[in-house]
């Protein structure tokens, strides 16, 4: 069971990425942090495909290049939006004065 | 082999890099030039719509360098969606022509019709993507450009709504793309008809990673088309965007990713799969909860075009129902309902934004008597009402009647007892405005619309559209009868 999880540990580092970015992407009232949690968890899916590509031994062995290759889509996906979403954070910036969703629903709530 | 749909990609792509450079020539160019560019797509799709009547289905392998891999896949499916993409699609832009220097800043115009041809291409592309990875990449392109259409007018509500509908959007396509990696773990394979002989293979050893790929793409999928619970980003961004952004997103761009998980799951996993994690119930049941809580949500809204976000995700609800039913008219009723509701909702949007436009009212309470400044728009308006209703002799009746059958099929009546019930509460929210606009005290003489010309065209256009898909809808089934086929084959 141990010699299992060590085996797979980098299986196990992927889906804690995952989950941490998810969580704060879902949870975190700061805009910019839930833009870290959006590079986060697309960091752990990105750890996920690319440990798929290796298949060698312990002394390392080949590697499988699709999985690699497929991750520069994802990585350009992830650094648009990561892009367009701190632009649209700034301009949002500029109306509320800060960054902190909860904050901004409050002072929605005043003007309304 | 045809290169038709391929060159749909390529001429928007090309395009939406030229328009901002012409915009520096004369500022009017990029919105002609977008609208000549969609036409052309129009017509390659027509022209790939007979090439596949004549030829049959046919996969495409960029570069010629032969399969199995990248592949683009043209079938019925593709072809019924093509063709209602790129025809919505020009309709709207043709009314954008004259709506828009109202609704944005005069700068950001070249860059919104740029970004409108990337939405297009890239719904274009997901609908005919072979493999798992293009797939990707086309929701990607297609979610930041979705989101791009929403903050792109000024104010801080389109901001928030764009920022909101971003981050679940980025969930959603995290979500997706583990599934992706998942399937990719136990097969070796991305392309789809590779996958559907190695997925019965994988799911016998790694039945786990089947099931956990099958759900990240349903919860995934099922936040980018406003699938009930999850379509909290949907009022917002579709009720603050510009009218015509607005009738895109509610028009196609939910309704394509509808499409892109009901060919997931029925072409590559495969109905028994399906039903073996229990989503058929789940999704019935969260569509049917969809259904009455979008419908009471609508009954509740006075701004004009929240109440349409809201109807919306009542409607939406109807064509997961119909997908999750899983028999051949129940997803015939789905794919007809994408069709007329793609078009009855976008002419509802526009039709609302043409009164913003003319009157700035929002307010449902202030449209008394509307009917008597604007009579073309609010009969138009009235045509999409009833058709949402389900009044025979409008598009909206032939959908719920398949959706009706199919639920018989299935052996399921409760669902028909629900669309039923659903269209009753339709007509609380719809018929009111109607009968107000028209029957309400009348103030001043009867003036006819004075819209400028694109908007009244494109309306009427999707009126008539709607009329002849209700009263003929011959063609449309044929060619939704053989999309199901291949949907289910």
């Amino acid at each position: 069971m141990f010699d299992k999880l060590l085996a797979n540990l980098h299986f196990l580092a992927a889906m804690l990425l995952f989950i941490i970015g998810f969580y704060t992407m879902l949870t975190d009232s700061n805009l910019i942090k839930k833009v870290i949690g959006l590079n986060i968890m697309d960091t752990g899916i990105f750890l996920f495909f690319i440990s798929l590509g290796y298949s060698g031994g312990p002394a390392g062995g080949e590697a499988n290049p699709l999985p690699s290759a497929l991750m520069y889509g994802g990585l350009a996906a992830a650094v648009s939006l990561t892009a367009f979403g701190l632009a649209m954070i700034v301009r949002l910036y500029k109306y509320y004065g800060t960054i902190d969703a909860d904050e901004i629903m409050s002072k929605r709530g005043e003007a309304e | 082999m045809s290169h038709l749909p391929v060159l749909i990609l390529v001429v928007y792509f090309a395009a939406a890099l030229l328009l901002p450079l012409l915009a520096k020539l004369k500022n009017s160019f990029p919105g002609w030039g977008a609208l000549a560019v969609t036409s052309l797509a129009l017509l390659l799709s027509i022209a790939s719509a007979l090439y596949v009547g004549e030829n049959g289905p046919y996969s495409y392998f960029p570069g010629g360098h032969g399969g199995p891999g990248i592949e683009i896949t043209v079938d019925w499916v593709t072809v019924l969606m093509h063709l209602t993409i790129n025809l919505v699609g020009l309709l709207i832009l043709v009314y954008s022509l004259g709506d828009l220097k109202s609704e944005l800043h005069p700068d950001s115009l070249p860059a919104y019709y740029s970004i409108y041809l990337v939405m297009l291409a890239a719904l274009n592309g997901l609908v005919m993507a072979g493999d798992l990875f293009n797939l990707y990449i086309f929701i990607e392109i297609c979610t930041i450009a979705a989101c791009a259409l929403v903050a792109i007018k000024p104010g801080k509500l389109c901001l928030e709504a764009g920022l909101k509908y971003m981050f679940l959007s980025t969930l959603g396509s995290g979500m997706i793309l583990l599934g992706i990696g998942l399937v990719y773990m136990v097969t070796g394979e991305l392309n789809m008809g590779a996958l559907s002989e190695a997925i019965p293979l994988a799911f016998s050893s790694y039945p786990w990673n089947i099931y956990v790929a099958m759900s990240l793409f349903i919860v995934g999928f099922g936040i980018k088309s406003a699938l009930f619970p999850l379509h909290v980003w949907l009022p917002d961004a579709h009720a603050s965007a510009a009218a015509p952004s607005s009738a895109i997103h509610s028009g196609l761009i939910i309704k394509v990713f509808i499409i892109v998980v009901a060919r997931l799951i029925f072409q590559i996993f495969g109905a028994n799969l399906f039903a073996a994690i229990p989503a058929p119930e789940v999704i019935l049941l969260l569509s049917t909860i969809g259904i009455f809580a979008g419908s009471v949500l609508a009954i509740a809204q006075t701004d004009i075009k929240r109440m349409l976000a809201y109807s919306t995700i009542a409607q939406i609800s109807y064509i997961f129902m119909g997908f999750a039913l899983a028999v051949p008219s129940g997803i015939m009723g789905g794919l007809l309902h994408i069709v007329n509701h793609g078009i009855m909702k976008s002419m509802l949007f526009l039709a609302a934004g043409a009164i913003i436009y003319k009157t700035g009212i929002r307010k449902i309470d202030e449209l008394r008597g509307i009917g008597f400044r604007m009579p073309l728009t609010m009969s138009i308006f009235s045509i999409g009402a009833l058709s949402m209703v389900g009044i025979p002799g409008f598009s909206g009746f032939i959908s719920k009647y398949y959706l009706a059958f199919g639920a018989l099929e299935a052996g399921k009546p409760i669902y028909v007892a629900v669309i039923l019930a659903s269209s009753l509460l339709n007509a609380i929210y719809y018929l009111p405005i109607v009968v107000r606009a028209f029957l309400g005290h009348k103030e001043g003489k009867f003036v006819w619309d004075q819209l400028p010309w694109p908007m009244a065209t494109a309306m009427v256009i999707m009126a008539a559209f709607n009329l002849l898909f209700g009263i003929l809808p011959g063609s449309l089934l044929r060619l939704v009868e053989l999309a199901a086929t291949a949907l289910l084959s």
